[in-house]
């Protein structure tokens, strides 16, 4: 339709363009020796619009930066009383001003990064698969799936967190300790030392959380990659084929170093999600306030969570603190977003990937 | 004309039908007089107020909003004006014991009881493949294993207060509340009050979490969790009715009478009756619980973890600071409240609960008064059909006190353990031996205070074992895991017994060098043969080649 | 694409006329082979798969059931997957050369990286609808609210239309906010420009990293502590408006980014204003992308719990006043459902997760219908209706060409 309006629409526009023609040579009684200006003055419609667009921006920038400095004004009444140790304080106790967020932000970075170390890897392979190997109906019908499921409510992860991952990923989470023990993180013992086996040391912890937290954001991962991967130019790609690169070769000679902004701006937009998820990861965890080093071992915090959970009983000077948490978050997500952008904007590709 | 119309008239169509849901539910909402009301609070009165404002928007069209957000975060609405009542197990905290800022209301409130019940401990214990629903245990255990000194079910103190079950190595998982919670204040306040020296945080709304402990939010949420398949060695306390609702056990507590007793409706009545309430109008905290009375109740009857919960009300309209409430919402609270006072408690027992008893009744009576626009409130006691008082009677009887039954002889601290289940979860539980009476004829250190069972009550496994076997017919037998194999002189069918398990070593002896061996040569075998014939096949090819090579 | 479209009618029309215009290619008498099939697997590529399959499995069970002292189900899948990628590319091996086996190798990771990933998504969708199934078959979950059904009632009795009717009326004046806010916002950054456009742009960027839980915790402290004093269906749409409008912005940037160049200056050079450029062309080229746009940003808000976790309030009962009293909405109610220990109330939760799924479902069928294609891109009906339109235009333009043609033979004719 739209090149039919354009055609059509051209003709119609024509009065109004003429008129404005007219307007501009109405006072032709200038002497025609001066140069004429080059600028165009508005019509009043584009002032109008050029008003009304300013205003909208305006009103927009507005509203994000009352919440900036709303966020940032509460939240130093809190941090005035703290300082720098508002970052290194595991407690949690603002009504008697011994709070920081150090295990809070701890816990909340375990999780992300769980769940990149899930994700991304998985992002990566089906982006791959869909961009590369399936082709035709197949290919179609995956690209749809999974932006579908990019849409999904968070709930509905959570959901399944609660009731299904919860009980059935103990096993796993018991083998892992068993056998990789060894390795620090993956270590489940008490305070002696000593290896914990019961079921319950196992529910509530970090790695279940990172796991959903991992499934809601490894679709927005695996479309931007793709698109990524599928922008690389065609060209090259059969450079690579005609100089005997089997279809692995050309994706690591073609794809993927064009693909390497999407592959960075996607892994970025998915960490800073992760990092802001609140629901799944309130219903999974049971919340501490101490560094827990031992991923698999139950108990784990995230700034969201603790939000969610203590906004309701804040006092005044409490709710301050959250929001000083909160701020923090915030300071986080955005320097990740925009290292991403900047990484994204000096590589080749990966210049579509939003949010 | 083409697919596309059709889908757009589908699509109109079903906005259509979208609408008219609406239109249709819309009449059932504007068929009420009363004004809605909104309360936030305690989950530990949930069950009950969920019941009543199903009950009165069914039966007077009255609308209650209320959501379970934990008692701190109730008072902290009513400070905050977003609600019109708050429901809370504690009072205001003008000066918290864990040196938090003080909580002030700006506009005036009277506390008004609700609801009182047990607070119970939930917990999920399974000994050889069977649920026990007949734990006992002492408040001294209670508070250790809160505070975490006790961590493990087959602890000597757990196994004296239960000489009939055979507690299992297994590890104990309190399961606290994260949230701030009247449950969990009440709570502390027991065991601050009883074992000072044990629990030393004092009152508080925020549980410490213990080492060995996870924090759940809600009641619903601690008991969600003790209830799931994972959950098991875990105790939580909790509101009665919780436990009701999830079909599981509850703890016996010991009361100042040496009973081991359930806070069922009657037993929490009969302790109440000690319970002092501050009788002074002007004082702030009118009508509050005093309860020290109520933890060493000398009554045998008693659940000593007994209290009252409060509904928070409004006593003035203050635009200024609580725009939210005005007197046609007073008129609403005020009937409600009238409600919940009498015709509500009928229900009290059913859900877990206790119904108030008159004094409490008619002091409320006196709070509906002042609250404003709800003047035409029914506050008559003789037309109030609270199942505690009879038309006529005096402010200090409680029906349910009178007519509660004594405890049975076996809940009587001692060898004896009765086998009947708690709360959700009625089936019994068959104890090993003649109520414990088998460690006792064993004769192996078993002394008559109960402590029974042969060797678990000593701590060292592999002193228990051999203790054990020189006790003979009547002693239990354990692994060296402190398991129980078998209960010597179980003369009940079926008795709860934990079938024997070890925790694999992970020495490297020679078994696991065989295994090893025995692994790589079946890779081995695999993967030997297409890799030596590709070497052999190549090998030909290049010595065919160079050879053609020398031929040319 | 559409201008191919409208070559194509062309000759149709024209060709009788003036055929130096445009010539079809003849293809006649070509010949033209069998179509090569290119990467179809051999016969024995997928013996091999089929060999590694079984072989690993074998394996496995050889190892979990006699050999060690493995167990565990998971343990068992790792080894046969590591078994099932060693064998394969020992077979491979047997007849191809190492760039060959990797090639293969990663061919199969690739696939089960898929395989695995989609399973899950689905599993978790299916999940969630599986189990709310028992509360969807029930009619009046759909048409009732929840005020007469107490904890213990069951599901014959109570739905969730309440908080269908909540998230509709959130949602609604969130959009209602948002998308002109956000619209015309993304048209002054990339129609006007300037400084503050960029600097609008920045806030914008920087706000997409706002989290969600921030921005309810911001209109609960802001809004409902100072001015409203209750916890309200609008406050709950505003949280929704704050998280939504700089996805909004920023998407909307994006299509209309896509906007070819081209035909701005076209416009201009017809001499249409700024006004009509965007009026006319800007706005008709991208509006299926900005459909799209706007849905997906629905869609993230229909589904949001955390901010109106704390400023929507939970209620039972129906509440179409979004400024008095609390509304519940969708995504909350699940998150009150499932907090019950009642199997019946946590079936309603996933019967309400489910209509929550379904809801989105469709909102993305929708954005599917309108939208995904990139600007200047048309449906077959969009296409019929150019070809329509310049099909009058060319009779138009003939029938003038004509008139002219007459009005000049005419005078021509008239002096002889």
């Amino acid at each position: 339709m739209s090149i039919g309006a354009v055609v059509s629409d051209d003709r119609s526009a024509g009065e109004v363009t003429t008129t404005v023609i007219l307007a501009e040579e109405g006072p032709s009684a200038q002497p025609p020796q001066e140069p004429r200006s080059l600028t165009p003055r508005p019509s009043r419609s584009d002032s109008i619009f050029r008003s009304v667009a300013f205003a909208a921006g305006g009103a927009t920038v507005a509203i994000m930066l009352a919440v900036g400095l709303f966020l940032s004004l509460r939240a130093g009444s809190a941090l005035q009383v703290t300082g720098f140790g508002f970052l290194v304080e595991q407690q949690w106790s603002p009504e008697t001003g011994e709070f920081g967020i150090a295990a809070v932000l701890f816990g909340t970075i375990t999780i992300a990064v769980i769940a990149m170390c899930v994700s991304v890897p998985l992002a990566l392979g089906t982006s791959m698969l869909i961009s590369e190997v399936l082709t035709g109906k197949l290919k179609q019908w995956s690209i749809t799936v999974v932006d579908l499921m990019a849409a999904v409510p968070s709930v509905v992860f959570g959901l399944w967190g609660v009731f299904f991952l919860q009980e059935n990923i103990i096993p796993v989470s018991r083998w892992i300790s068993t056998y990789f023990g060894w390795i620090p993180f993956f270590a489940v013992t008490d305070q002696t030392g000593e290896p914990l086996t019961d079921a319950s040391a196992f529910t509530s912890s970090a790695f279940i959380a990172g796991v959903v937290v991992a499934l809601m954001v490894v679709p927005t991962q695996t479309s931007i990659m793709r698109e990524a991967f599928m922008q690389a130019p065609a060209g090259e790609r059969e450079a690579a084929y005609a100089l005997g690169a089997t279809r692995w070769g050309m994706i690591t000679a073609v794809v993927l170093p064009f693909g390497r902004g999407g592959i960075i701006g996607g892994t970025m937009l998915g960490l800073g999600r992760a990092l802001g998820e609140t629901i799944a990861v309130y219903m999974i965890i049971s919340p501490i306030f101490s560094i827990n080093w031992q991923v698999l071992k139950t108990g784990s915090n995230s700034v969201s969570a603790l939000i969610a959970l203590r906004y309701g009983e804040a006092s005044e000077f409490a709710l301050s603190a959250l929001m000083a948490a909160g701020l923090v978050l915030f300071l986080v997500t955005l320097v990740i977003n925009f290292t991403a952008a900047s990484v994204v904007a000096r590589s080749r590709s990966g210049a579509e990937s939003e949010v | 004309m083409n697919p596309l119309k059709h889908r757009r008239t589908r699509l109109v169509a079903v906005l259509g039908t979208l609408l008219l849901t609406v239109g249709i539910a819309l009449p059932a909402s504007a068929a009420t007089t009363y004004e809605p009301i909104t309360g936030t609070g305690s989950t530990w009165s949930q069950n009950a107020i969920d019941q009543w404002k199903s009950n009165v928007a069914t039966n007077y069209g009255m609308q209650v909003n209320y959501t379970g957000v934990g008692s701190s975060a109730g008072r902290r609405d009513f400070i905050q004006g977003t609600v019109d009542f708050a429901v809370s197990e504690i009072p205001f905290q003008a000066r918290p014991e864990d040196g938090s800022a003080p909580e002030v209301s700006p506009r005036g409130y009277a506390y008004m009881p609700i609801v009182a019940g047990g607070t119970a401990f939930m917990y999920h214990l399974v000994i050889g493949g069977k649920r026990v629903t007949n734990l006992r245990l002492s408040g001294e255990v209670i508070t250790k294993i809160f505070s975490g000194a006790i961590r493990n079910w087959n602890d000597r103190a757990i196994q004296a207060d239960n000489p009939g079950l055979a507690m299992p190595d297994k590890a104990i998982v309190p399961i606290v509340r994260s949230d701030g919670s009247g449950t969990t204040a009440q709570f502390t306040l027991w065991m601050s009050k009883q074992y000072p020296n044990l629990w030393t945080t004092g009152m508080t709304s925020q549980f410490p979490t213990p080492p060995n402990g996870k924090a759940q939010s809600g009641s619903a949420q601690v008991a969600g969790y003790v209830a799931q398949g994972y959950g098991e060695g875990a105790i939580t306390y909790v509101e009665y009715s919780y436990a009701l609702e999830a079909g599981f056990p509850v703890a016996k507590v010991l009361n100042a009478a040496d009973y081991y007793i359930e806070p069922t409706a009657s037993s929490v009545a009969v302790a109440l009756l000690k319970a002092r309430i501050n009788t002074d109008p002007a004082s702030a905290d009118y009508l509050t619980q005093i309860l020290d009375g109520v933890y060493n109740n000398a009554d045998p009857r008693t659940y000593p973890l007994s209290s009252y919960s409060y509904v928070i009300v409004p006593t003035e309209v203050r635009p200024d600071v609580a725009p939210v409430f005005t007197t046609a919402k007073g008129a609403t609270l005020g009937a409600f409240a009238s409600y919940f006072l009498c015709e509500g408690q009928q229900q009290a027992p059913d859900l877990g609960y206790s119904p108030l008893p008159m004094n409490l009744v008619l002091a409320g009576f006196d709070q509906i008064r002042r609250i404003p626009g709800a003047g035409s409130a029914n506050v008559d006691p003789n037309s109030c059909n609270n199942p505690t008082f009879k038309p006529g009677d005096s402010p200090d009887k409680n029906q349910l006190a009178l007519t509660a039954h004594q405890p049975a002889a076996c809940d009587k601290r001692g060898p004896a353990q009765c086998t009947t289940g708690t709360a959700g979860a009625r089936e019994e539980t068959p104890v090993s031996g003649k109520g414990g009476g088998g460690a006792a004829t064993g004769g192996a250190g078993a002394a008559a205070d109960g402590s029974a069972a042969g060797g678990a009550a000593t701590g060292d496994p592999a002193a228990a074992a051999a203790e054990a076997a020189a006790g003979g017919a009547g002693g239990a037998v354990y692994d060296e895991n402190g398991n129980l194999i078998s209960d010597g002189g179980s003369t009940v069918a079926g008795a709860a017994i934990a079938s024997p398990f070890t925790v694999g070593d992970n020495g490297w002896g020679w078994e696991e060098s065989v295994m090893l061996g025995a692994v790589l040569l079946l890779l081995a075998a695999v993967a030997l043969p297409p890799y030596l014939s590709q070497r052999l096949r190549r090998a030909e090819a290049t010595a065919g080649s160079s050879s053609s090579g020398v031929k040319r | 694409m559409s201008l191919t479209t409208l070559e194509q009618l062309e000759p149709d029309e024209a060709t009788s006329e003036a055929e130096a215009r445009t010539a079809v290619p003849v293809k006649d008498g070509i010949e033209v082979g069998p179509r090569l099939r290119l990467r179809s697997a051999r016969l024995d590529d997928r013996y091999a798969l089929l060999g590694a399959v079984a072989g690993a499995l074998a394996i496995a069970i050889l190892l979990f059931g006699w050999i060690a002292p493995l167990s565990g189900f998971v343990g068992f899948v790792v080894v046969a997957f590591l078994c099932f990628i060693g064998i394969y590319a020992l077979l491979v091996s047997t007849t191809s050369d190492g760039r060959e086996v990797i090639d293969r190798v990663m061919t199969v990771v690739l696939a089960s990286a898929g395989v695995i990933l989609g399973t899950a998504l689905i599993f978790v969708v299916a999940y969630a609808l599986v189990r709310g199934f028992p509360a969807l078959l029930h009619l009046n979950f759909f048409f009732q609210d929840m005020e007469f059904a107490g904890p213990l009632d069951g599901l014959d009795v109570g739905g969730v239309a309440h908080a269908i009717v909540g998230t509709l009326i959130q949602i609604g004046i969130a959009l209602a906010i948002s998308i002109p806010l956000g619209i015309v916002t993304a048209l002054f950054l990339n129609e006007v420009g300037g400084r503050f456009a960029r600097f609008v742009r920045t806030v914008v960027d920087a706000m997409t990293a706002l989290p969600s839980i921030v921005a309810g915790l911001f209109i609960y402290s802001a809004v409902i502590l100072v001015f409203t004093h209750q916890r309200s269906g609008f406050a709950a749409a505003l949280a929704i408006t704050v998280m939504m409008l700089p996805i909004i912005v920023r998407a909307s940037d994006v299509v209309l980014r896509l906007v070819a160049g081209s035909l701005r200056e076209a416009s201009y050079a017809l001499g249409a204003s700024k006004w009509r450029t965007v009026w006319q062309v800007v706005l008709p080229t991208a509006r299926s992308g900005l459909v799209t746009a706007v849905i997906l940003g629905t869609a993230r808000g229909i589904g949001e719990t955390s901010p109106v976790l704390l400023t929507s309030g939970v209620t039972s009962v129906m509440n179409t006043n979004p400024f008095e009293g609390p509304m519940i909405s969708l995504p909350l109610q699940v998150f009150d459902f499932v907090r019950s220990p009642e199997p019946n109330i946590i079936a309603r939760g996933f019967g309400a997760a489910a209509v929550l799924l379904l809801l989105v479902l469709a909102l993305f069928a929708i954005a599917r219908v309108i939208g995904g294609r990139g600007p200047g891109d048309l449906s077959p009906r969009q296409q019929r209706a150019a070809r329509a339109a310049s099909e009058r235009d060319v009779e138009r333009m003939d029938a003038a060409a004509a008139r002219r043609l007459a009005a000049s033979a005419e005078p021509l004719e008239e002096p002889q």
